[in-house]
């Protein structure tokens, strides 16, 4: 019927008066621009999310370099041109696991001393215990950092979200059983529960991270259920539903997202907090297996030659630091630029 | 005469809270013509909204439609019946949760909601909304889709709909918005258009407009509207038929100018003594004394009689049906037992004092109160 009538007669327009209309310039609030504006607002938050960048562009490059070109140079086609893993890194230096011989262990950073000889610009940070370059494997620690951390909160994020969506959506005895299972994983130490995990289905990267994912499904579970409690007695929830959308459109379109802010700042902390996870799994020996870089590995190391070579601690300890702040202050920018009532 | 194109038959919706159950609609019946605007009247709790939300079965836990029948296009929307033990359950007329979902909301049935600035998602661009909206319920491609969006928003009176379509609901202001929702409801091309409250919440100079909207959209659409609303000026302006809810209960159903003209209910006639009029002047308006009861506990017979001016004793035992008042001559329904067609002793009966007539003081009167 409405396509019928598409002579573009206006009905009651010249009624519309104009303060309606002036409300259009009204700058928007909601959206990715507006938050990033309101984050650039705040130094803090601000400086964590460069170093964020930063950090993850190196993460991103290193991978390519470790995982992508190790798996092209098992192809004729790459594998001629010389790809092969750490390709990159050896071109431009040298491949962070390899020992040169010849290389001091245990080297002070560039102008400092110990018994082991004179700091060098060769290894602005000093040398591990094998004569390895410090700062190439602290560059190529971050990717552990990052994309565990990240692929871990993002396990737990949407574990958690379907979880809690449903669970707050449809209320009743779905929402009993699911939030109890929710609780009753609570109940148990995060660490504890991230080892059991380990030991149950293998000593690896992969399952200490989703093992640390599966731990944080609760934290991101009981979280947006409580906002999509509120959110479903929402009239455009209602509105869909009297226009016959489906229940699962409702929740993905129409619950979800309204549910999402509060979400996003714990998923940008919990981050943070995998990192730390992470590094402590693979101080206990549990991460990443040597030889390949991490700061948590790297930190484990360390700790027998606290007295010979402090440095060799600090570093790894520094990035881990910067990068845990960084994703905190990033997190608090996030929550005061996705709350409404902060906002003038 | 025709089929009405919807009828509620003896709707009963009941909510089970800790404190009882609130009978809040108790067993309402009334039709809907093709092309026609009923009125649904009251005062705010008197059940309106949850009437017509079991219309499309959008009652929510802990309300539930514990009886009636409503019957849409000769499709049966909803029939509850009890069993042997009472427990309401839903017969097999009944058409199923999925084909309602798919067949009759949006697409028959829409509804507009009584408040605009929440009844349109912040997240998401108002044209976005209603493509979704017309793609889920029109089988359009989505740059069909879109253009009929955009076409619809031109049609509420949306200026510049093309660029407007982009923006967000808070860009607009509460009228842009409810045209938005008109919009919506309309671009579905559904048959049957509910209006909860849809102009309470915006100003007088805003709510004029959206009532041209409406009477001018409806005359070209030719859909029926059920207008829920609690304002006397909103019916006397746009309504066919009217409805007056009292309690859960309809009290009186007429043509809109037999309504005001021939009231024959005492709870219309309070309602209409209690706002001005531009046909009377009177020096004082007259509210109707007193509040509402709890529907959790109604009062005993007659429900309006605690409050009623023109109350006797038999109103305290006799709980009257809607019934023609007016020997057919017209479609004049009321439930008073003042009338002729209720052979009840109301003429013999004492009045009642219940401190609506005014100017009495309750106090001195002992021995009024219902319990």
């Amino acid at each position: 019927m409405a396509t019928t009538h598409s002579d573009s007669e206006t009905i009651g327009s010249e009624s519309v008066d104009d303060a309606e209309q002036s409300v259009s310039s009204v700058e928007a609030r909601v959206g990715w621009r507006y938050t990033l504006a309101q984050v650039r607002k705040d130094p803090t938050a601000f400086a964590g999310f460069i170093i964020i960048a930063v950090a993850s562009v190196v993460a991103v490059v290193t991978t390519i370099d470790a995982v992508v070109f190790e798996y092209l140079a098992q192809y004729q086609v790459f594998a001629q041109f010389g790809v092969e893993k750490y390709w990159l890194a050896k071109t431009l230096w040298m491949s962070p696991t390899a020992e040169p011989a010849g290389t001091p262990t245990l080297l002070p950073p560039v102008g400092m001393e110990n018994t082991f000889g004179q700091g060098t610009w060769a290894h602005p940070l000093g040398t591990d215990d094998r004569g390895r370059d410090i700062l190439l494997r602290l560059i190529y620690g971050t990717r552990i950092a990052i994309l565990v951390g990240v692929l871990a909160t993002a396990i737990g994020l949407v574990g958690g979200m379907v979880i809690g969506a449903v669970s707050g959506y449809y209320g009743g005895w779905t929402d009993d059983v699911l939030m109890r299972l929710a609780e009753t994983l609570y109940a148990i130490p995060f660490l504890v529960l991230v080892l059991a995990f380990i030991a149950a289905f293998g000593r690896s990267i992969t399952f200490a991270m989703i093992g640390v994912g599966v731990a944080s499904i609760p934290k991101f579970a009981r979280l947006i259920r409580s906002r999509v409690v509120s959110v479903r007695e929402d009239e455009y929830v209602e509105a869909a539903k009297a226009a016959g959308v489906r229940d699962r459109n409702i929740i993905l379109r129409h619950v979800i997202p309204n549910s999402f802010a509060p979400v996003l700042v714990q998923a940008t902390l919990q981050v943070g907090t995998a990192i730390i996870i992470i590094a402590g799994l693979s101080f206990l020996g549990f991460g990443i297996q040597p030889p390949t870089p991490s700061w948590g590995q790297m930190l484990s190391v360390s700790r027998n030659y606290m007295i010979q070579n402090p440095w060799f601690s600090v570093w790894p300890g520094l990035c881990i630091l910067i990068t845990v702040v960084a994703f905190n202050m990033f997190g608090d920018g996030l929550r005061d630029a996705l709350d409404p009532r902060l906002n003038n | 005469m025709s089929a009405p194109l919807l009828r509620v038959d003896d709707l009963e919706v009941q909510f089970f809270t800790e404190d009882g159950v609130v009978r809040a609609v108790d067993g309402i019946s009334f039709d809907v013509r093709e092309g026609e605007l009923v009125g649904l009247v009251g005062e705010s709790g008197a059940g309106k909204s949850v009437a017509v939300s079991a219309i499309m079965r959008l009652v929510e836990s802990p309300g539930r439609i514990v009886g009636g029948r409503i019957e849409f296009k000769g499709e049966t929307l909803i029939e509850v019946e009890r069993d042997d033990d009472g427990e309401p359950y839903r017969t097999d007329a009944t058409i199923p949760d999925g084909e309602l979902r798919e067949r009759i909301r949006g697409r028959e049935i829409a509804i507009i909601f009584q408040d605009p600035m929440e009844s349109l998602n912040p997240v998401f661009t108002v044209g976005g909304q209603l493509r979704e909206f017309i793609e889920l319920n029109r089988d359009l491609s989505e740059r069909e889709a879109r253009e009929t969006a955009v076409q619809m928003l031109r049609e509420v009176g949306i200026p510049e709909a093309a660029a407007r379509y982009d923006d967000y609901p808070h860009q607009f202001s509460g009228g842009m918005r409810q045209r938005v929702l008109i919009a919506m409801a309309l671009a579905c091309e559904p048959s049957l258009i509910i209006a909860d409250e849809p102009t309470t919440a915006l100003d007088v100079t805003v709510e004029a407009q959206i009532l041209d909207l409406v009477d001018e959209l409806q005359e070209r659409y030719d859909t029926s509207f059920v207008w829920v609303t609690h304002d006397m000026g909103v019916v006397a302006e746009i309504c066919d038929r009217v409805n007056v809810m009292y309690l859960g209960e309809i009290v009186e159903q007429a043509p809109v100018d037999d309504l005001f003209y021939d009231t024959q209910h005492p709870y219309t006639e309070a309602l209409l003594d209690s706002v001005p009029r531009p046909d009377e002047t009177v020096e004082e308006l007259n509210p109707i004394k007193g509040v509402m009861p709890e529907a959790i506990n109604p009062p005993a017979g007659c429900r309006f009689h605690t409050r009623c001016p023109a109350a006797r004793e038999a109103c305290k035992t006799t709980n009257p049906d809607c019934r023609d008042v007016t020997d057919g001559v017209t479609e004049h329904r009321a439930a008073c037992i003042k009338h002729d067609a209720f052979e009840t002793a109301y003429e013999g009966s004492p009045p009642l004092e219940t401190g609506a007539g005014g100017g009495f003081d309750v106090s001195l009167s002992g021995g009024e109160t219902d319990d």
